[in-house]
């Protein structure tokens, strides 16, 4: 398989209301860049939203900064975009918030930011140690039809 | 750097149509808050929220809308949505709020079937 490293793109924004629509633009321009279909572009901005506002709502970090990575690769058979969003606050236990979830499609007014990603993205991984910060990879796929 | 949400209200004669412009996030939600609860102030028991023009909304905001239709359903009313993007209406679904607001793919379908 060949693999070509098309786009790739690097923010540090300040945690301030409403910035992570500036980073869900950025991603959306990159994605249309690719080629991505409309609905993988909204859930990528949607589950990038859902990521920088658990770092700016959950984190404490003291920079009071998000770190973000796009790097957006063509294959053969498509394209994928992995995207990286770090803050340096105080971690989390993952399995924890997971416990907490109720059953998709069940009211529930708050925390179901990491579900949303989970579901709108194709991988997640979350790295995070005790007062050493987090951060979630993600990777959106999509196949040439 | 702010997202300002704009809201529009029309009255029915059997309920009223609130009309999104932007992003729904917790400033955006209250502020669909603040118009729904006057018009249940106001005996309005029918309500239906078209976001056509909305393509963003983060889970807080969806945490507030659950709230309105908490409300009205105490009050014995309904809310519905329409016109929404193929992203935000999974999302719906998965926050719950499909269980007890109906979707509609467009106005006309929304109010004919509301009764509007």
């Amino acid at each position: 398989m060949t693999t070509t490293a098309e786009r790739q793109m690097e923010l540090t924004l300040p945690m301030v209301p409403d910035i992570e629509i500036a980073a869900a633009r950025a991603v959306g321009n990159l994605a249309r860049e690719m080629g991505m279909s409309s609905e993988h572009v909204d859930e990528m901005m949607h589950a990038v939203i859902e990521a920088c506002i658990n770092a700016r709502e959950h984190s404490g970090c003291a920079d009071n900064r998000i770190y973000l990575r796009f790097l957006g690769t063509s294959q053969d058979d498509g394209s994928r975009i992995d995207i990286w969003v770090t803050d340096h606050g105080r971690g989390f236990d993952p399995e924890e918030a997971r416990s907490r979830r109720t059953a998709p499609g069940t009211p529930h007014k708050r925390g179901r930011g990491l579900q949303l990603i989970e579901l709108h993205m194709d991988e997640v991984d979350i790295s995070t140690t005790l007062n050493g910060g987090t951060t979630i990879h993600m990777v959106k796929y999509e196949k040439k039809s | 750097m702010t997202e300002e949400l704009k809201v529009a209200v029309e009255r029915k004669p059997r309920g009223a149509v609130l009309y999104t412009k932007g992003y729904i996030n917790n400033v955006g939600g209250e502020e669909i808050a603040n118009r729904a609860y006057e018009l249940m102030d106001d005996g309005v028991r029918t309500l239906l929220l078209n976001l056509r023009e909305t393509k963003i909304v983060n889970s807080i905001g969806i945490s507030i809308l659950i709230e309105i239709i908490e409300k009205m359903m105490d009050k014995g009313g309904k809310i519905a949505f329409c016109c929404l993007t193929p992203v935000i209406h999974k999302t719906f679904q998965i926050m719950g709020l499909a269980n007890y607001a109906s979707i509609f793919d467009n106005e006309e379908a929304a109010s004919k079937e509301l009764g509007l």
